[in-house]
């Protein structure tokens, strides 16, 4: 247990990144404890995504270290998966809804009842239990939304990472969206970083916000967010740490 | 009712006969006035130019009676099927490897389109001169026909693949094969359908062409040797046959296949 709880989730050390001469992350450190929610914030341009990517193994890896619940990326990706929410919904239009929340568990050698009843599971935990057998097409942006995440939820992820994941909802659904993540996060208690430009967005959810700066991307400072939740945008405390917030982004 | 018809035209047309309706009554209409011109201009013409409706009915009903028509259709069908099958075989991988490399698309699209421009009849005093009189002049041709037209739908098809798509594949640590599997040959498969349709559609009628020229059965042999024999009424007869064929093969199995496979397409 303490063994558990010592080990971090996610332990990027001393990362740094090219792309052929272009420098995008240098010397990158920080880390993620298990049930922590943690917000890569920074302008376009400060390789946020490109950070999210490494982690994810999606990118050949940089120079420096990343570690996953002890485990160096490679090996940890060989018998583990992550849960990555993109910035679009990428549903898969020829599947119906239920078969593209199914879609991260058929690599698992599961029977097709399991994968059935696992998929509506996770369709009902974000509220969409009735639209397992409608096509992608047929739903609402939000709805579109909501389906991804139970498909990216649906696999069990020791670590989800998002990339802006809700950036182009309307700013209701948006706020939706986070108190439908936060509900299911409380109770699920997943490890969650993401990457957002939005400093109201990283004070909603955080727990403690990275901040980095651009050209190559650096770290910044990282700064914890001690507040109460649920957090409403419209809480004066809230409105107020993003107010600082902006204002050391804007330095 | 003049009122309502008058402001407001939407509801009446809905409280009226069904959509299809219409589209059938014009349907029947047009066949009907098809079939009024024919008849006028077969009265003013000699019989071995144009014969009426009603002798090309008789000719195809004595046609479906003589005892090597279904062998005729049978064998005609089985060289599309079998040029047509071997295309969608040899033109689909090689569409995929092409859309995958570049290099190889670009060392390859010359021939490609040597192969487009050759025409059919073209393919058939080749394959005369290869396979002399036998099923597999028309195969050939067919396949030379098709191949092409399947290969180039599928090569656009897999360029179009979304990246997207694949990076969400690869974050779930799908295999390569998978991926193939799950994420490129949904995607092609519209690609892939319109080539096919096309290509059967090709196929078919070059068929004929290889047919007059090298076999001794099938459809294409039939409307020669009527032809030849100046038997006008029969080259209509096997006209209006493989006309009612194409028709119900539309209607009978493309129409509702693709129905089927792009149901999840918004309409």
């Amino acid at each position: 247990m303490t063994q558990a709880c010592l080990t971090p989730a996610l332990r990027v050390a001393g990362l740094s990144k090219h792309f052929g001469t272009l420098e995008v992350l240098r010397d990158i450190a920080f880390d993620v404890a298990p049930g922590e929610i943690v917000a890569l914030l920074g302008a376009s341009g400060c390789g946020k995504s490109t950070l999210l990517d490494l982690i994810a193994g999606l990118q050949s890896p940089g120079k420096g270290e990343i570690t996953l619940a002890g485990e160096p990326a490679a090996e940890f990706h060989r018998h583990s998966r992550l849960g990555y929410l993109f910035q679009e919904d990428r549903l898969l239009p020829w599947r119906t809804v239920q078969d593209n929340v199914a879609l991260g568990l058929e690599p698992d050698a599961l029977p097709r009842q399991e994968r059935r009843r696992r998929a509506n599971a996770a369709l009902k935990a974000v509220g969409l239990s009735d639209f397992g057998d409608a096509w992608p097409h047929a739903l609402s942006g939000g709805m579109r939304s909501r389906a991804a995440l139970a498909r990216t939820l649906v696999i069990g992820p020791d670590l989800l990472l998002m990339d802006e994941p809700f950036s182009k909802l309307d700013p209701q659904t948006r706020t939706q969206m986070h108190e439908e993540l936060m509900r299911i996060q409380s109770g699920s208690g997943n490890t969650i970083l993401f990457v957002t430009h939005d400093v109201e967005e990283a004070v909603v959810l955080a727990d403690r916000v990275v901040l980095l700066k651009p050209r190559p991307g650096r770290i910044r400072e990282i700064v914890p967010i001690d507040l109460p939740r649920p957090r409403a945008p419209t809480n004066p405390d809230v409105t107020e740490t993003t107010r600082r917030l902006r204002l050391k982004v804007q330095q | 009712m003049t009122r309502t018809t008058l402001t407001n035209p939407a509801p009446v047309r809905r409280a009226g006969l069904p959509a299809w309706t219409g589209l059938v009554l014009t349907r029947v209409l047009l066949a009907l006035a098809f079939l009024a011109l024919w008849v006028f201009a077969a009265s003013r013409m000699p019989t071995f130019v144009l014969p009426g409706p009603a002798k090309v009915w008789n000719a195809l009903v004595a046609l479906t009676q003589t005892p090597s028509f279904l062998h005729d259709v049978g064998m005609t069908t089985y060289r599309v099927a079998a040029g047509f099958l071997l295309a969608t075989l040899v033109g689909t991988p090689l569409g995929l490897a092409l859309g995958s490399s570049r290099a190889l698309a670009q060392v390859f699209e010359p021939l490609l389109a040597v192969m487009n421009t050759v025409s059919s009849a073209i393919w058939a005093v080749f394959a005369i001169i290869w396979f002399g009189i036998s099923n597999a002049t028309t195969i050939f041709v067919v396949f030379m026909t098709a191949m092409p037209l399947i290969l180039t739908n599928v090569w656009q098809g897999a360029r179009n693949v979304d990246k997207q798509w694949i990076d969400l594949a690869r974050s779930l640590r799908f295999s390569r094969a998978r991926i193939l599997f799950r994420i490129h040959l949904p995607s092609i498969l519209p690609y892939f359908f319109s080539g096919a349709r096309l290509a059967f559609g090709f196929g078919w009628r070059v068929s004929l062409v290889a047919e007059t020229l090298g076999s001794s059965d099938g459809i294409g042999y039939r409307l020669r040797q009527a032809a030849d024999l100046v038997q006008t009424d029969q080259v209509f007869a096997w006209t209006l046959l493989l006309v009612a064929l194409m028709l119900a093969l539309e209607g009978g199995i493309l129409k509702p296949l693709e129905r089927h496979l792009f149901r999840w397409k918004p309409l």
